[in-house]
């Protein structure tokens, strides 16, 4: 490939990936935007052993500033568990986060922790690392 | 220790990183003795999938030695010969459970990059950039194993090394297309891509039956290994008329099963494949399509589509009406290794599923780079190579 080849192509992956790391930051950051939305993750454990009883810890660690509901989920898939944050002190990020460690910690025993690190910051890659410092706050949950 | 890192767009280099530490209870640490270049691992070195960091480590095909076991592990022990699943999975979600390991809910420490491109998350990967979970990958010395008792698999005593660490992804994702591509007996079967995995589908194909499996290609030396050493049909998209050549050898109904293994940087010729070329520097498409366009368009009327090369997000110019006048059921995924790879390693141990041929230039670790480079520009007839830590 020529050099503006390679050039173009470096460009394209950094923005490409820049935009992508913008948006998840952006949905980690804001709270309650939709207003009243819930958060909604299906954990693979029956209504009678995750529907009822003690909150996992992630999710219980957030008290009353969340609103918890728990019920079984359609043809025998587990137990729904929505979260809806009752004020301003909980961001999206952190319900998301909650939720998916307390889906880990239902069906696994724990939560899986990530590997490394065996990289370097530079300033292409600052985006990105910025979104996956938080990689369990963001996406659409 | 020592191993390869991915330092910029199509920059590598061998350098030293942290060992790796047990950090959950269900790890395992092994020892790698063999470790493999894989086609999708190009789009990370190009700098396709933008989700790479200064010092990632790549790779995700390997076996090796089991040195350190966490203390919930029950299948494994230190000594062990194992063979590891790329994709890693919990066993315990609702779609480890329907056997749709790679979907694992539980696996992907990163969630929310692939959610946000895609609608869901799937799981985790090994040395597959940060979208797939940023896992510290198989080129080097040691590795850490994530849910081993469900990734890990012991490689039975008469399987080589060289035979049993294609079962690591190459020859489950091959499986994996022609299982849920849906051949049955007597199927007509089409493999676009002559790589490792297309080879492995071919195979996997005839295994299950299908009474003629023709892979498409535009290397020679690719189709001679699937003449060889998979004993299926051949053609070479370069010198003749993939469309009317499938059609003829399938009676003038089309493949019954197409099975794509080729990927977002396929290969082509003619207008198409400029369009596609520019689009995708341009990143007004962020993948060529050029396989799967012509794999919906040469299936038969109410047959299958199975997309087993990577994509990472859009294409232009799908026939879309195509696919649906035709009938036609499309269907992908990144690899249930964990579903296939016992059932495979018995089937190495038996002859009926040689790999070795595919590693075609071995060499140590620290030539890692060199060897990146010969499997990307295809030279010396490089089909694979494998490393040796």
């Amino acid at each position: 490939m020529r050099i503006s080849g390679k050039a173009l192509l470096t460009a394209g992956a950094a923005a490409a990936g820049a935009v992508t790391a913008t948006r998840i930051a952006a949905a980690r950051r804001s709270s309650t935007q939709a207003a009243g939305r819930r958060h909604v993750i299906t954990v693979n454990r029956a209504f009678d052993e995750a529907g009822t009883g003690r909150l996992p810890a992630p999710l219980a660690e957030l008290g009353e500033a969340v609103e918890i509901r728990r019920q079984p989920a359609p043809g025998g898939r587990g137990t729904e568990i929505s979260a809806r944050a009752r004020s301003g002190k909980v961001s999206d990020g952190d319900i998301r986060r909650a939720l998916r460690e307390a889906r880990s910690e239902l069906e696994v025993g724990y939560v899986l922790l990530p590997g490394g690190p065996t990289t370097e910051p530079t300033p292409l890659n600052k985006p990105l690392r910025e979104a996956t410092a938080h990689g369990r706050e963001g996406g659409l949950l | 220790m020592k191993a390869l890192q991915w330092q910029g767009v199509n920059k590598l280099a061998v350098g030293d990183v942290p060992d790796p530490q047990l950090r959950n209870p269900g790890d395992i640490i092994v020892k790698v003795r063999r470790t493999v270049t894989c086609g999708s691992d190009l789009h990370l070195l190009g700098g396709y999938i933008p989700f790479m960091e200064k010092g990632d480590v790549l790779g995700h095909e390997f076996l090796g030695e089991v040195v350190e076991v966490g203390p919930e592990v029950r299948r494994h022990r230190v000594g062990d010969r194992v063979v590891v699943s790329s994709f890693i999975s919990c066993g315990k979600c609702w779609f480890c459970e329907q056997e749709l390991y790679s979907l694992c809910d539980n696996g992907n420490t990163n969630p929310a990059i692939t959610e946000t491109l895609w609608g869901q998350a799937p799981g985790g990967c090994f040395g597959y950039s940060h979208a797939m979970g940023g896992n510290p990958g198989s080129h080097a010395e040691y590795i850490r194993v994530p849910f081993a008792d469900v990734g890990a698999f012991p490689v039975p005593g008469e399987v080589s090394d060289e035979r049993a660490l294609f079962a690591s992804d190459a020859a489950a994702t091959g499986w994996m297309g022609a299982d849920l591509g849906g051949v049955k007996p007597g199927d007509v079967v089409a493999v676009w891509g002559a790589g490792g995995v297309g080879q492995m589908a071919a195979r996997a194909a005839m295994l299950l039956g299908a009474e003629r499996v023709i892979v498409i290609d535009r290397l020679d030396n690719r189709l001679q290994q699937v003449e060889k050493y998979i004993g299926a049909e051949t053609l070479n998209f370069e010198r003749t008329d993939v469309a009317l050549e499938l059609r003829e050898r399938s009676g003038g109904r089309g493949p019954d099963v197409c099975i794509e293994a080729v990927g977002m940087e396929a290969a082509g010729k003619g207008p198409q494949y400029a369009y596609d070329q520019l689009k995708q520097q341009l990143r007004l498409q962020s993948d060529r399509p050029v396989a799967v366009r012509e794999a919906v368009h040469a299936c038969r009327k109410g047959g299958s589509v199975f997309v087993l090369g990577v994509y990472a997000g859009f294409v232009d110019k799908f026939p879309l009406g195509a696919l649906m006048n035709k009938g036609v059921t499309m269907r992908g995924a990144q690899m249930h290794g964990q579903r296939y790879i016992p059932m495979l390693l018995d089937r190495m141990a038996r002859g009926e599923l040689v790999t070795e041929h595919l590693a075609t230039h071995v060499m140590p670790l620290a030539e890692a780079p060199e060897g990146y480079r010969i499997f990307k520009e295809k030279e010396d007839n490089c089909v694979r190579a494998v490393f040796v830590p």
